[in-house]
């Protein structure tokens, strides 16, 4: 009986012990604890502004600039975007940016600000690059920018952050099923590990159930973007967002399910950042109306 | 008789109106090429199992799930570029279409052939079959599951996304719902009732995952062969207080995958207890455990397993199992 497999179930969520089971069966791994207890505090930002989009939905560039300007220089402590991104990424870089490609996809003018926020800031336009793709794509570039669209997702609770880089695996599919927990793996392949930079999340109009189809019943007009260095806070902040949502449309507790498990796996099992919210600095800039944080 | 025959006619005459050009049969379909300001663009794209992750990356476990046959994509734009999208499910039964409809029952009721039902946000004693809110449309016709959306919706969006859905399922059979709904018992006594807006119909463990998460792993041994049901019971009490537990059943095979299938789920979701099955666990109650959210019941009643989770008491998990015990035995 000793060496039958351990079975994630619902039981684990609700006693609180899915950390470590995560661990030892969905993932076959050991749970290091450790990881946690090394890291600091981790910063996210988001910056909100009502009129980002109109009431037709339709995105104003010239204020989506302003707010990635601002989120830049809060993210990193610089005096302005051009400083904000030298710190992070250098003019000889290869820059691969990595959007949403469809199904509630990242908009245009998300990916378009940060392009040319990129090319005010020095960055000759043939560094910069979509890296959305294969494995090639990574390979290819020396930094990422991964810039998903916020979004639930029916087979991992969540679809944006770690989600992202899903293509990068070379067999998404393979995670669609138990080894949906393991989104975090990606993140530490060979030619993708250490390369992303920021990442910033294109909130303006989220999809709170029934994702990765679009489903207008449940997006809203968020008008935001969340930014950080750690992917894994960042997905927690938006993963919050998305739960609070979730809360105020039924007037009841609508938990995500499945659970959002690959979040806390990133974090415990994978080391690439803190799910743990009390761990996470939230700094919210502009509109404050509905927050959900 | 003579009024209900004058709206079909009026409704039969406003789509001759709205629709203007050519139609296209799809499957015995027949969408018109232009619906108010939206015109048809070509041709469609067809999406089987071997290109649906492309097409829609991991929703297509979700049609997988079911049983799938293929999927027929049109496009259709007005001068601004304001897009309607349609999604033609072909599914292998009416069930399977009805089971995906079954995952949401939010929106008003659509109906295309009796119009007094249209807009009523109430759940009506005949099945419901089409279900629109937010520029989005969703349809079970026969074996048929259809997405129509807007993606801006507006009032003319609306019109056209349900001139769209008429002409989806005109000439089409409306059947019953799976078998497996009527064999739910809708209340027990004055006290648990059925929530009927949250049944949902399914055949894979991610769909129930999705719906009430059980496990990562498929611990109930779901395929295409099997039927189940997802369905929440609910107590009112009179001071306002409500107490929900979710009722589960399947149908197998046979007998002997039902309690290969129980054994399985034992094992793993109540490691603790280690007695197998009997085989002849249907003839005698229902198990009963106290776990950390409630009390579990289970039941092996031939071909079918039945399961209740979160109940408040062990009575209630008795009573929720026993008084299903009558429609599902019935139906074997």
């Amino acid at each position: 009986m000793k060496n039958e497999k351990y079975v994630l179930t619902r039981r684990d969520f609700i006693r609180g012990t899915i950390g470590t089971t995560v661990g030892v069966s969905v993932l076959g791994l050991k749970w290091p604890d450790a990881i946690a207890k090394e890291r600091g505090t981790s910063l996210v930002t988001v910056v909100r502004n009502k009129n980002a989009m109109d009431s037709s939905k339709n995105v104003d560039s010239a204020i989506v600039k302003k707010m990635l300007d601002e989120a830049l220089v809060k993210v990193t402590g610089r005096k302005n975007s051009k400083d904000a991104w030298l710190s992070l990424v250098k003019p000889t870089d290869m820059i691969g940016l990595v959007p949403t490609g469809h199904l509630n996809p990242t908009h245009d003018e998300v990916v378009d600000a940060v392009k040319s926020s990129l090319m005010d800031a020095g960055i000759p336009r043939d560094r910069i690059t979509l890296a959305q793709g294969g494995a090639d794509a990574p390979k290819e570039c020396t930094a990422l920018i991964a810039l998903p669209a916020l979004k639930a997702h029916w087979l991992t609770g969540i679809g944006t952050v770690l989600k992202d880089y899903i293509m990068f695996s070379g067999s998404p599919s393979s995670y669609h099923k138990s080894d949906s927990a393991k989104l975090g793996e990606i993140w530490n392949l060979p030619f993708v590990k250490g390369k992303t930079k920021l990442v910033l999340v294109d909130a303006l109009y989220p999809l709170c159930d029934k994702g990765p189809q679009p489903d207008p019943r449940y997006k809203w007009a968020y008008n935001g973007l969340i930014a950080g260095t750690d992917p894994v806070a960042v997905e927690a902040v938006g993963l919050k967002i998305i739960e609070e949502k979730r809360k105020t449309m039924r007037g009841e507790p609508w938990p995500l399910s499945p659970p959002p498990i690959c979040v806390e796996a990133a974090d415990k099992v994978y080391g690439l950042g803190t799910s743990n919210l009390a761990e996470i600095k939230i700094e919210h800039y502009g509109w404050d109306k509905d927050l959900l944080l | 008789m003579v009024q209900k025959t004058l709206i079909l006619l009026i409704c039969f005459s406003f789509v001759v109106a709205f629709f203007q050009g050519d139609v296209v049969e799809a499957n015995k379909i027949a969408l018109p090429k232009t619906v108010g300001d939206w015109r048809r663009l070509e041709p469609p794209r067809i999406i089987d199992s071997s290109n649906i992750f492309k097409y829609m990356n991991g929703a297509g476990e979700l049609y997988l799930g079911y049983r799938f046959k293929h999927l027929e994509v049109f496009d259709y734009t007005d001068e601004n570029k304001n897009n309607i999208l349609v999604e033609l499910y072909f599914m292998e039964t009416p069930d399977d279409a009805f089971g995906l409809l079954s995952l949401d029952w939010g929106g008003e009721v659509v109906s295309f052939g009796d119009a007094s039902e249209n807009g009523s946000k109430q759940p009506p004693a005949s099945p419901v079959r089409a279900l629109y809110g937010a520029g989005l449309l969703r349809i079970w016709s026969d074996n048929l599951y259809a997405r129509v959306m807007a993606l801006r919706e507006t009032p003319a969006s609306k019109q056209a996304v349900i001139t769209l859905g008429r002409a989806i399922v005109a000439n089409r059979k409306s059947p019953p719902e799976p078998e497996l709904l009527k064999a739910l018992s809708p209340h027990m006594g004055s006290a648990w009732k059925l929530r009927r807006d949250r049944v949902c119909f399914f055949r894979s463990y991610l769909v129930l995952n999705s719906n009430y998460y059980l496990s990562h792993e498929n611990i109930l041994n779901l395929d295409h062969a099997t039927e189940a049901v997802i369905a929440p019971y609910e107590l009112v009490s009179t001071a306002g207080d409500r107490k929900r537990c979710q009722f589960l059943t399947v149908k197998y095979e046979n007998h002997a995958r039902a309690k290969k299938a129980l054994d399985h789920f034992r094992k793993a979701y109540l490691p603790e207890y280690k007695e197998e099955l009997s085989a002849d666990s249907n003839n005698s109650g229902p198990s009963l455990f106290k776990l950390e959210d409630g009390w579990l019941g289970y039941q092996l009643m031939g071909r079918y397993a039945a399961i209740v989770f979160e109940c408040p008491d062990r009575k209630s998990a008795g009573t929720i199992i026993e008084n299903n015990q009558n429609g599902l035995t019935r139906n074997q």
